[in-house]
C-alpha cells in the first residue's frame, strides 16, 4: 500500500492514499462531484468532462477522474464557474441525448438534470439536435439492445468489454457527433459478443439494455433486490436478484465484492429463467401403474419412509445409498450425508464430484494434503505465469477466465494446454495441442526440461518435499526416460514448443496451474494430475503467494459438497471415516452411539451405479442429479437404475433420471432458500431466499429430515438453515471460524479454525496439509489407454462443456436466451477425417461407439487434430455419455469420459 | 526562393536530388552527424538548448527542454523518438517540401536527436496521402541504412538506431502527438489524457520525444554551426528561420523559409510579389484552422512567436492563407467550423457537440452579431473544457474572426 497523504478538497481535510483517484477519494468523503464515464472499475477517460476542478498550481481546469492524489494537494470542487461549466457540459450531453425514459434501468443522467435545473427546455443554453444526428439501434443480440440516441460515448462500456472482460468485442463506428457503438464489424448477433452483459451493467444511461424481462422492470416498483451466489458454476459469482411479484427479472454482478468483483457471465446474468418455469415440479409424484402421479407431501414422504426401511430390513444396510447435490447448500449436502451415515447406516453418499474432480482431489489429497485450490482467484490475474492445462476455463468459468485475460493485458505468461484449441488459447504465449490422454508423457517431458537446463529449484525440494533429494532423484530416474524422441511421439508435440513452455514456467518467479476435466476425467486421471503435482514441486511454484495448483469446480457447491462430508471416504471437514476418534466425537456432536457409525468407507458414485446394476444396492435417493445424462455409459446406467427396487429422486425438474424414478419429490431452487455454498477457491459465501418456491415445492433439507423422521430416527432439530450451519462449524474444523454475521458481505476462505482467522488466501505458506508437513512427489509413467482406436471404431471422442449451456441441461436449457447461443449438439470431426470418412459439414451422422449409438451434427473444424473428435455433453437428444465408459481409474474411481473410441456413419 | 535570406532547413534544395544520398553527402550531408557522434549526448543537449530552437509544428514548445525531459525521464530504460510528418492543418504543406526535396536533412536530424536522447528506435509518422513524401522517405531511409546511417553502430560508433515509417490513415487528429502514439500502438485515434506527456510516457508507456520534420531539419544545422550562429537569425524569443506557407491569391504562392521576424507585407508584397490582378489583400489566416485571423492593420507586425501572441494571434505553423475581398467569411468561417466538425474524434463532450453546435449555427442565413458571440461563448467553454488541442483550437479563428471581421460577417446577411 502507498503511504498516506492528506489533501484538502473545497476547505475539508482529506486524507487518502498517494495516487488514488481524486474523484474516487473526493466522493469516498462525502464532496459528490458529478461524472458519468467514471466507473471505479475500469481505467480513467476523461470523456464526459463534468468532473472539473480546479488544482493550485495547475492552470485552468482539470478533471478530477484523470488526477492521481498527492500530498499538499488544495482542490476546488465546487465554485460558481466549475458549477456553470457542469450546467453547460450537461446541456450539450443533452442536445444530442434523447431523454425518453421508461424507468426500466437505472440513468445516472437524470438526477443531474434536476441538479443543475436543466428540465425545462427553455432552460437549456443550447437546443436538441439529437433529432439531426443518425439514430442507430442495433436489435440483433439475444440479450440486449443498443439505442445511440441515449449514448453519452463515456466508454464504460467498451472498457467493461476490453478491460474488465478482456474480451474486446466494443468499439466505436464512425466519428465526431456521428459515433456510435459496434460489436465486432458491426452487428451485435454477427459479432464474437458473448452476452455476459457487463456493458449492460456500467452503462450510465440505458443505451444498452437487457431485453429479457424488460416490460416485467420498472425500477421504482421493484419488491426486492437480494444478494445471493450464482447457482452455476464453482466461481461463486456474487448476485443481486431483482425479484417483481415472485418473478426474477434481473440479475446484476454485486460491485466491490469477491471474488467477481461485479462480473457475471452471460448464465449468471441471463440463466435465471428456469426459477420461475412453469415445468418445476411442484407436487410429489409417485409411480402408479408406469405413470408418475401427484400424491400429498404425507402419502409420499411415508412411501418413500417405508420402501427404504423394507429394503433395509430385507437387503440390509448396505442395499441402501444416496447420490448427493453440487448444486445443493452445504447445509442441505451435510444433512444428506448425515442421513445416509444415520439413517441408511453406512457410507454410500456420493455425487458427482465423483464425475469430475475426484483425480485432482485424489492426487492433491495425497501429495499435498487438501482436495482443494491453493489460490485465490484475484491469483489469476497477479501471477507471472499461468498454465492451464485440460481447462477449457473461458467456456467452464468464465470470470475465473477474465482475471487471466486482464493478467495477459499486464503482461503475464500464459501456457495453455489442451487437445482441442479452447477460446483461451489465442490468448497464449504457447498453446500447446497434445494427443488425448498423453499429458503424463507431456508432463514428464517438461520436467526432463527443466531438469536439463538446470531449473529445478533444489532448496524448495530440500525443505518442502518428504524426502528431499532422494524424493526428487526417484522421480529423475523416471523423467529422464521422456527424451524429446519419446514425447514427441507419444504427445506429438514438438520439442521446441514444450521446452519452451517447461522453461517459461520454471523461470516465472510466480506461476498458478488451472487444471480441469481435461486431466482428471481420464482412466490415468490421478497420475496425470501427479504429473502436474510434481511439476510444481520440483519448480517450487506452491506454498507461496501466488503460486499453485487450482481445480475450477464445475458447479456452485462441488467443493462446499466434499467439505461438508458429501464424500464415501470422508466425514465432514477431510477427516476419513475410518478415523474412530473423530467418529466418536462426531457421534458425540450428532447425539447417536459410537457404534451406529459404519468404519468402513462407502461406494462412490460409480460403485454404487455399479452395485444397482448387479443387484446389490437396491435402494437409492438422488438429490438433484440427473445420472443418466452425466453418468458414464448411459445404457448401463439406465439398466443400473431399472434394476433397483426403488428410486427417489428429488429435484426441480423432471428430468432424464426421474423418469425412472418411483418417487419424485419437488424441491426448491437456490433462489429459494438459504443457506451456504463454497466456491472454488475456498470461499464460503451466502445463499439467500429471493423468491417462494412454486406449489408445494420444499427445500431439500426440510424434506431429507422430514423422510427421516417418518423412518424413526431424529437427524436434527434445526429452526432454521443457519443452526445446520452452527453444526457443521463443529463438524468440521476447517469452519470453526465462519459464521454467517462474518460472511453478511463477503466470504472467507477455509481453514478458518477461530473467529479471529481471516482465513487463507493461499494454502500450504508454512506446511503442507499431509502427516508429514511436506508434499510429497508420486512420480508416474506414461500408460496406453486399454481401449484403442481400431478399424471398427478408428477415431477418438473426447467430451466437454459450452459456455451457453450448464452440465446436463436441466437448468440452462429452459433459459430462452442461452438456447439462443448454443441448442445443438454436434461432434467436431478434423478436415483430415471428414475427407477420409467422407464427412460434410453439417450433416447428420451417426456416431458409434462399442457402448452405443446417436445422432447429432457434424462440424468439419481444426480446432481437434486428425483423428480425434468432441462432442459437448449436454444434450439429452444427443447423450454422449451414451458412448463412454464405465472403466474406472483404479485411485479416484472416474471414468474416461474424455477417450472414447467410435466412429462416424452418415445417414 | 529569394537567397538574401538566410537558409537552414531548405539549404540543399533544388541543389540535390532528393533521391540521392550521394548528392546530400558532397554537399555537406551527415558532416553534423559523425560531428554529433564525437560529442556526448548531453552536450548536444546543451547545444539544442542553447540555441533556443522552438517546436515548428505550431505549439512552440523549446526542443531542448522536451529533449531533455525524455532524456532523463529514466536513466537507462527503453527510449523512442518520433517524427511527426502527419502535416494535417489546413493551408500547411511544409514538411510536404522538406520530405520531398531533401528527407535526408530530416533523417539526419532524427538520428542526431536519437543519439541525444539514446533512444533506439524511431518512427516516422507520415500523412498517408502524401504519396511522393513518402516514397522519397522511404528510399532515403533504405539508403542511410545501405550506408550504415542508421542500423546497428551507426558510422562505427556504439550508437544504433532503426527507424520505422509508418503511415497516417487520414485522421487530423492523429497529429497531436499523444494520438498519433496511439496510432502507432495500433489504437484508434483517440487523444490520451495528459499529464503523463509523452516525455514521461509516450509509445508503448516509454519515454518518448515527438518534433515536427521542420524541427528535426534543425538540427543538423546548429549542431554543424553552432548554437551562437544560430542565435544570430530570428527575433528575441524565436530564434532561427521558419517555413511559411502562402496560399491564396497572390502571384508567387508557395512554401519560403524566412528568418523569424519578417513581416507580413515583406512576405506578401515582395516575396510572393503582390496580389493578383483583380485581387486585393484584406487580411490572412496564419496558422491554419486552428489559427488566427488578422487583417491588413497586422501588415506590418513581426512573424515571430512572441510578437503574435502580443496581438492575441499565432503563428502555429506557418500558414498564410491570404484572404482577399472576393472571399465571403462566412462561409470561410463556416468552413473552418465544419473542418472542426468532421475532425472532432467525438471523444470529449464539449469538442464532440460543441464543433457540431457551432458549425451548424454559423450554417444560419442569418447570422447576427448575438449569433458570433453566441459562437464565441461556446467556444470560450470548449477552450477551457475539452480534453485535446482540437476542441480547445475554434476559439483561435472564432474570436480573431469576430474581432477584424464581424461587421462584414453580419453584412452578409443584409445584402442576401
Amino acid at each position: 500500500m502507498s503511504k498516506k497523504i492528506k489533501l484538502i478538497i473545497d476547505g475539508k481535510n482529506i486524507e487518502a492514499y498517494e495516487g488514488e483517484n481524486l474523484l474516487k477519494v473526493a466522493r469516498e468523503n462525502g464532496i459528490n462531484i458529478p461524472g458519468l464515464c467514471f466507473h471505479p472499475r475500469i481505467s480513467p477517460t476523461g470523456a464526459c468532462r463534468l468532473c472539473v476542478v480546479k488544482i493550485n498550481g495547475i492552470n485552468g481546469l482539470t478533471m478530477a477522474c484523470t488526477v492521481a492524489v498527492k500530498d499538499g494537494m488544495i482542490v476546488t470542487a465546487f465554485d460558481n464557474e466549475l458549477e456553470q461549466n457542469r450546467r453547460t457540459t450537461l446541456s450539450y450531453l443533452l442536445a444530442e441525448h434523447n431523454e425518453e425514459y421508461d424507468y426500466t434501468y437505472i440513468d445516472e443522467l437524470r438526477p443531474l438534470i434536476s441538479q443543475y435545473n436543466l428540465e425545462n427546455e427553455k432552460n437549456r443554453p443550447v437546443k436538441s439536435i439529437w433529432q439531426n444526428i443518425p439514430q442507430v439501434i442495433d436489435e440483433t443480440s439475444p440479450v440486449l439492445t443498443y439505442d445511440s440516441s441515449k449514448c453519452i460515448k463515456c466508454f464504460r462500456c467498451i472498457k467493461a468489454c476490453e478491460e474488465i472482460q478482456g474480451k474486446s468485442v466494443l468499439s466505436f463506428a464512425d466519428r465526431g457527433i456521428n459515433k456510435y457503438i459496434i460489436a465486432g464489424y458491426g452487428k451485435w448477433g454477427e459479432s464474437e459478443c458473448d452476452g455476459c452483459g457487463e456493458c449492460i451493467q456500467l452503462c450510465p444511461t440505458g443505451a444498452i439494455v437487457e431485453k429479457p424481462n424488460r416490460e416485467k422492470i420498472n425500477i421504482n416498483n421493484i419488491d426486492k433486490k437480494v444478494i445471493s451466489t450464482c447457482p452455476y458454476c464453482g466461481v461463486g459469482c456474487q448476485i443481486e436478484i431483482w425479484v417483481k411479484n415472485n418473478e426474477i427479472v434481473r440479475i446484476n454482478g454485486v460491485e466491490n465484492v469477491s471474488p467477481n468483483y461485479g462480473r457475471l457471465c452471460i448464465k449468471g446474468r441471463f440463466g435465471y429463467h428456469y426459477a420461475n418455469d412453469k415445468r418445476r415440479l411442484t407436487q410429489p409424484l409417485i409411480r402408479k401403474n408406469g405413470k408418475l402421479e401427484p400424491v400429498s407431501w404425507d402419502e409420499a414422504l411415508d412411501f418413500v419412509a417405508k420402501k427404504f426401511l423394507e429394503i433395509k430390513q430385507k437387503y440390509g444396510n448396505q442395499a441402501l445409498a444416496g447420490y448427493s447435490s453440487a448444486k445443493c447448500t452445504n447445509e442441505e449436502n451435510y444433512i444428506f450425508q448425515k442421513f445416509i451415515r444415520l439413517v441408511f447406516e453406512n457410507n454410500n453418499v456420493d455425487y458427482c464430484t465423483r464425475l469430475c474432480h475426484a483425480s485432482t482431489v485424489a492426487a492433491m489429497i495425497r501429495s499435498l494434503g487438501d482436495g482443494a485450490g491453493t489460490n485465490s482467484i484475484e491469483d489469476f490475474e497477479t501471477a507471472d505465469c499461468i498454465i492451464v492445462i485440460g481447462n477449457n476455463i473461458i467456456e467452464t468459468h468464465p470470470v475465473t477466465a477474465t482475471f487471466i485475460k486482464r493478467g495477459k493485458q499486464k503482461g503475464q505468461k500464459l501456457i495453455v494446454i489442451d487437445p482441442k484449441i479452447t477460446p483461451l488459447a489465442r490468448y497464449s504465449d504457447i498453446y500447446i495441442q497434445p494427443r488425448l490422454a498423453t499429458d503424463v508423457a507431456l508432463l514428464n517431458g517438461m520436467m526432463n526440461v527443466i531438469i536439463k537446463e538446470n531449473l529445478v529449484d533444489l532448496e524448495f525440494i530440500k525443505n518442502r518435499v518428504e524426502g528431499g533429494l532422494e524424493a526428487y532423484e526417484q522421480l529423475k530416474l523416471i523423467v529422464e526416460k521422456y527424451t524429446p524422441d519419446v514425447v514427441e511421439k507419444i504427445t506429438g508435440v514438438p520439442y521446441d514448443q514444450y521446452s519452451k513452455a517447461a522453461v517459461m514456467f520454471a523461470k516465472a518467479p510466480t506461476a498458478i496451474v488451472a487444471t480441469g476435466m481435461g486431466m482428471s476425467q481420464q482412466t490415468i486421471g490421478t497420475n496425470n494430475v501427479f504429473a502436474l503435482i510434481n511439476l510444481i514441486l520440483i519448480t517450487g511454484k506452491i506454498g507461496k503467494k501466488g503460486s499453485g495448483i487450482n481445480p475450477p469446480r464445475g458447479q456452485n457447491n462441488v467443493q462446499g459438497a466434499t467439505d461438508v462430508g458429501a464424500s464415501p471416504v470422508m466425514y465432514p471437514g477431510y477427516i476419513p471415516v475410518t478415523n474412530d476418534e473423530n467418529r466418536s466425537r462426531i457421534a458425540k456432536l450428532w447425539n447417536v452411539d459410537y457404534e451406529k457409525l459404519d468404519p468402513k468407507p462407502g461406494l462412490t458414485t460409480l460403485e454404487i451405479m455399479d452395485a444397482a446394476y448387479e443387484g446389490k444396492i437396491k435402494g437409492l435417493y438422488i438429490m438433484g442429479e440427473n445420472p443418466v445424462i452425466t453418468d458414464p455409459d448411459q445404457l448401463h446406467t439406465i439398466e443400473a437404475l431399472q434394476n433397483l427396487e426403488f428410486l427417489v429422486v428429488q429435484d426441480i425438474f423432471e428430468t432424464e433420471t426421474t423418469a425412472y424414478a418411483d418417487v419424485v419429490l419437488p424441491a426448491a431452487s437456490l433462489f429459494e432458500k438459504e443457506g451456504t455454498v463454497v466456491n472454488s477457491d475456498r470461499r464460503t459465501l451466502r445463499i439467500r431466499k429471493a423468491i417462494d418456491s412454486p406449489g408445494n415445492a420444499r427445500p431439500d433439507w426440510e424434506i431429507i429430515i422430514d423422510i427421516a423422521k417418518r423412518m424413526g430416527f431424529n437427524i436434527g432439530n434445526y429452526s432454521k438453515v443457519e443452526d445446520i450451519w452452527e453444526e457443521i462449524r463443529e463438524a468440521a474444523p476447517i469452519f470453526k471460524g465462519i459464521s454467517y454475521k462474518r460472511i453478511e458481505k463477503e466470504g472467507i476462505q477455509w481453514p478458518c479454525y477461530d473467529e479471529n482467522s481471516q482465513g487463507q488466501s493461499t494454502l500450504y505458506l508454512d506446511k503442507f496439509n499431509t502427516p508429514s508437513g511436506k508434499a510429497k512427489i508420486y512420480p508416474v509413467e506414461y500408460q496406453e489407454q486399454n481401449e484403442k482406436p481400431n478399424n471398427q471404431f478408428p477415431l477418438v471422442m473426447n467430451t466437454g462443456r459450452l459456455l451457453y449451456q450448464y452440465h446436463s441441461a436441466t437448468m440452462s436449457r429452459k433459459s430462452p436466451v442461452l438456447n439462443s447461443y448454443a441448442n445443438d449438439s454436434y461432434i467436431l470431426v478434423h478436415p483430415e477425417d471428414a475427407k477420409k470418412y467422407n464427412i460434410n459439414n453439417k450433416a447428420k451422422v451417426k456416431v458409434i461407439s462399442p457402448r452405443g449409438e446417436l445422432i447429432t451434427t457434424a462440424i468439419i473444424s481444426e480446432e481437434v487434430l486428425p483423428g480425434e473428435t468432441f462432442m459437448p455433453w449436454h444434450f439429452h437428444e444427443a447423450p454422449a455419455n451414451i458412448l463412454t465408459r464405465n472403466e474406472k481409474d483404479p485411485i479416484s474411481k472416474i471414468a474416461p469420459f474424455k477417450y472414447s473410441i467410435i466412429r462416424i456413419e452418415n445417414i | 526562393m529569394k537567397s538574401e535570406y538566410p537558409l537552414i532547413v531548405s539549404k540543399n534544395i533544388s541543389r540535390i536530388n532528393p533521391l540521392s544520398l550521394d548528392d546530400y553527402i558532397k554537399n555537406g550531408g551527415i558532416e553534423a552527424l559523425k560531428k554529433a557522434l564525437k560529442q556526448t549526448p548531453e552536450h548536444i543537449v546543451s547545444e539544442i538548448t542553447k540555441s533556443k530552437l522552438r517546436g515548428r509544428g505550431g505549439a512552440g514548445f523549446p526542443t531542448g527542454l522536451k529533449q531533455s525531459f525524455t532524456k532523463n525521464s529514466c536513466s537507462d530504460c527503453e527510449k523512442y523518438i518520433i517524427c511527426n510528418a502527419d502535416e494535417g492543418e489546413p493551408g500547411t504543406f511544409k514538411d510536404k517540401y522538406l520530405m520531398e526535396n531533401d528527407p535526408f536533412t530530416v533523417l539526419e536530424g532524427i538520428i542526431i536527436s536519437a543519439y541525444a536522447i539514446n533512444a533506439k528506435k524511431g518512427f516516422i509518422y507520415i500523412r498517408g496521402e502524401y504519396d511522393k513524401s513518402i516514397k522519397t522517405v522511404e528510399n532515403a531511409v533504405n539508403q542511410f541504412y545501405n550506408y550504415k546511417f542508421l542500423g546497428s553502430n551507426i558510422l562505427n560508433s556504439n550508437f544504433s538506431f532503426d527507424l520505422e515509417i509508418f503511415l497516417g490513415a487520414g485522421s487530423y487528429l492523429c497529429g497531436e502527438e499523444l494520438t498519433l502514439i496511439e496510432s502507432i500502438e495500433g489504437k484508434r485515434g483517440y487523444p490520451r489524457i495528459k499529464p503523463p506527456f509523452p516525455a514521461e510516457k509516450g509509445l508503448w508507456n516509454k519515454p518518448t520525444l515527438v518534433n515536427n520534420v521542420e524541427t528535426f531539419a534543425n538540427i543538423p544545422y546548429i549542431i554543424l554551426n553552432g548554437s551562437e550562429k544560430y542565435l544570430s537569425i530570428g527575433t528575441h524569443e524565436s530564434k532561427g528561420t521558419k517555413l511559411f506557407c502562402v496560399s491564396g491569391n497572390v502571384n508567387k504562392p508557395g512554401v519560403y523559409e524566412l528568418p523569424f521576424g519578417i513581416t507580413l507585407r515583406e512576405i506578401i508584397f515582395n516575396i510572393c510579389q503582390g496580389m493578383k490582378d483583380g485581387f486585393s489583400f484584406k487580411g490572412a489566416l496564419i496558422g491554419g484552422a486552428a489559427g488566427t485571423f488578422i487583417d491588413e492593420t497586422m501588415l506590418d507586425c513581426p512573424l515571430a512567436y512572441e510578437t503574435l501572441k502580443e496581438k492575441d494571434a499565432t503563428l502555429g505553423s506557418g500558414a498564410i492563407i491570404i484572404i482577399d475581398d472576393k472571399i465571403n467569411l462566412k462561409n470561410l468561417l463556416s468552413n473552418i467550423l465544419e473542418f472542426f466538425k468532421h475532425e472532432s474524434c467525438g471523444k470529449c463532450v464539449p469538442c464532440r457537440i460543441g464543433t457540431t453546435l457551432i458549425y451548424e449555427k454559423s450554417k444560419n442565413k442569418n447570422i447576427n452579431e448575438d449569433d458570433l458571440l453566441w459562437i464565441l461563448k461556446q467556444t470560450e467553454y470548449m477552450a477551457k473544457t475539452s480534453l485535446c488541442p482540437l476542441g480547445q483550437s475554434p476559439i483561435l479563428p472564432v474570436k480573431s474572426i469576430i474581432k477584424y471581421f464581424s461587421k462584414e460577417i453580419v453584412s452578409y446577411e443584409q445584402k442576401n
